[in-house]
């Protein structure tokens, strides 16, 4: 295969192998090439303790151990290890024991499960909630269990896969509209007259880390009674003066149809959950497949999101913290020159460019300098834009973020620059 | 292979994915967008119409791509080589 750095996951989906249980065989040649495995160390590599801010990893590159300042982690307000949210999935534990051991509908619903449920719908201002297991399959359970084949389902192009891999499974002929363009989506509406119909944003976008043009959507969406569905993966407890996300900080909460989150990213565990209607989530509790067919959370793990919300949202201390370092790395990495595109949140990119090979090379001396900060490569973010993404966490000390800026200065900035 | 018959798989294979659409209704100064294809539909289309030719473009070459007859130009750097 003659540069195979010019290829990439997106060209072995489809395969021609006639052994079904074999992938294709040119992707066995491209991803076996020394090249290619150097790029793909950077990925399972495998973390010895907690996702804290400090931590340590079995480094792929050289099969070390290495201590690291943790850029990578979605653990945006330290809440994964907080002491508290320890002790009570520790107790529940040694009450309920490892797992649930069921489907909700049949006997997987412990009391954890619908106090979390009630806690989250309150919290979102809605009817009720709708727990997952996986926060993937919240977003795909929802959309599956919402719409049907005949239905039109428009998306921002920046979507997650979860919500058009919900589109899919739903038969539901899916439209894309634009990045934040409510021009684009207007034109996608007009296509769509006289269908059921549901759009799809996201409170944060997570290459990025834009805000959605919610005004705009809203607006666009009123004019031609298009339900609205809000992932806000990357926003819940930071956004808002309550923390509730990104449609409390624009004052539009009442707006949206569904709102989904995930409880791995700023609450520290793991699942999904889908906000609505009382009758919304009565009706998807006999049709969303990751809901009914799926085991439910681990109780432990339930009683530790219990506590996680509860300190979350008890004062705004820890998103107050979090946004200090949002606001003093972006500052650095601007006053470093770097290109950190258009962020709002604490998802901020540092865009590299087009160099496949910059990439991968900054990457390593940023890993052996002790950074784990991952590299994202074409195809999930364009060719010409490859990038580092930083997640800021509130538990990031001032010695953290300095030294972690020494090293992006050292090996990004200078690189770019040589 | 002539560019002709290039035009033809990518036709057909446009058909076989979007609803309401015969081959003669799709002028190849178009974008598959203008079909109401979208991203994933385009993926499909492109991906059956290599297999078909029995070629393979990096994706990343083809991201510039604004019409139906520049990727068959495309298609056709790459057919008999």
């Amino acid at each position: 295969m003659p540069d195979v750095l010019s290829y990439s996951l997106a060209d072995f989906f489809y395969t021609d192998n006639p052994d079904v249980l074999s992938p294709p065989e040119d992707f066995l040649e491209w991803i076996n090439h020394p090249r290619v495995r150097q790029c793909f160390s950077f990925f399972e590599q495998q973390l010895l303790a907690a996702p804290r801010t400090s931590t340590e990893i079995l480094s792929n590159i050289d099969n070390k151990r290495r201590k690291i300042i943790n850029l990578t982690s979605y653990n945006y307000l330290g809440l994964s290890s907080h002491p508290e949210v320890i002790q009570a999935a520790k107790e529940a534990l040694d009450q309920y024991g490892l797992g649930a051991s069921g489907a909700p509908l049949l006997s997987g619903t412990f009391d954890l499960h619908a106090r979390f449920a009630r806690m989250l719908a309150d919290f979102k201002q809605k009817e009720d909630c709708l727990l997952y297991s996986s926060g993937l399959g919240g977003n795909m359970g929802a959309i599956q269990g919402i719409l049907r084949k005949g239905d039109m389902f428009i998306l921002d192009e920046k979507c997650h896969k979860s919500l058009v891999d919900g589109g899919t499974l739903s038969g539901a002929k899916m439209l894309f509209f634009e990045h934040n363009n409510p021009d684009s989506l207007a034109m996608m509406l007009e296509k769509s007259r006289g269908k059921r119909v549901m759009v799809a944003v996201e409170g944060v976008y997570s290459m990025d880390g834009d805000l959605v043009k919610l005004k705009d959507i809203v607006e666009v969406c009123d004019q031609y009674k298009a339900a609205i569905y809000i992932d806000e993966a990357h926003s819940t407890l930071m956004f808002g003066p309550n923390g509730r996300g990104v449609a409390e900080h624009f004052g539009l909460e009442h707006k949206m149809g569904v709102s989904f989150g995930t409880l791995s990213k700023s609450f520290g565990g793991v699942g999904g959950f889908v906000c609505s209607n009382a009758d919304l989530i009565s009706y998807l509790k006999c049709y969303s497949s990751p809901w009914n067919f799926s085991c439910a959370s681990s109780p432990p793990v339930v009683a530790g999101l219990i506590k996680a919300l509860e300190v979350a949202t008890r004062d705004s201390s820890l998103r107050d913290k979090m946004w200090q370092n949002v606001a003093y790395f972006k500052k650095r990495l601007v006053d470093l020159k770097l290109d950190i595109g258009q962020t709002e949140s604490q998802v901020i990119p540092i865009i590299i460019g087009s160099s496949g090979e910059k990439l991968m090379s900054f990457a390593w001396e940023i890993q052996k300098r002790g950074l784990f900060l991952q590299p994202v490569d074409f195809p999930a973010v364009p060719a010409e834009s490859r990038r580092f993404r930083i997640s800021v966490s509130s538990q990031l000390t001032q010695a953290e973020m300095d030294e972690a800026l020494n090293i992006i200065e050292d090996v990004i900035a200078k690189g770019l620059k040589s | 292979m002539t560019k002709e018959r290039v035009i033809e798989v990518i036709k057909n294979n446009i058909i076989e994915n979007l609803d309401d659409l015969e081959v003669d209704d799709i002028d190849p100064q178009k974008s598959m967008k203008d079909y109401g294809a979208n991203s994933l539909d385009m993926i499909e289309v492109v991906s059956c119409s290599m297999r078909e030719l029995k070629i393979k473009i990096p994706r990343s070459e083809l991201a510039d791509i604004a019409n139906i007859d520049h990727l068959a130009d495309k298609f056709m750097d790459y057919v008999d080589k």
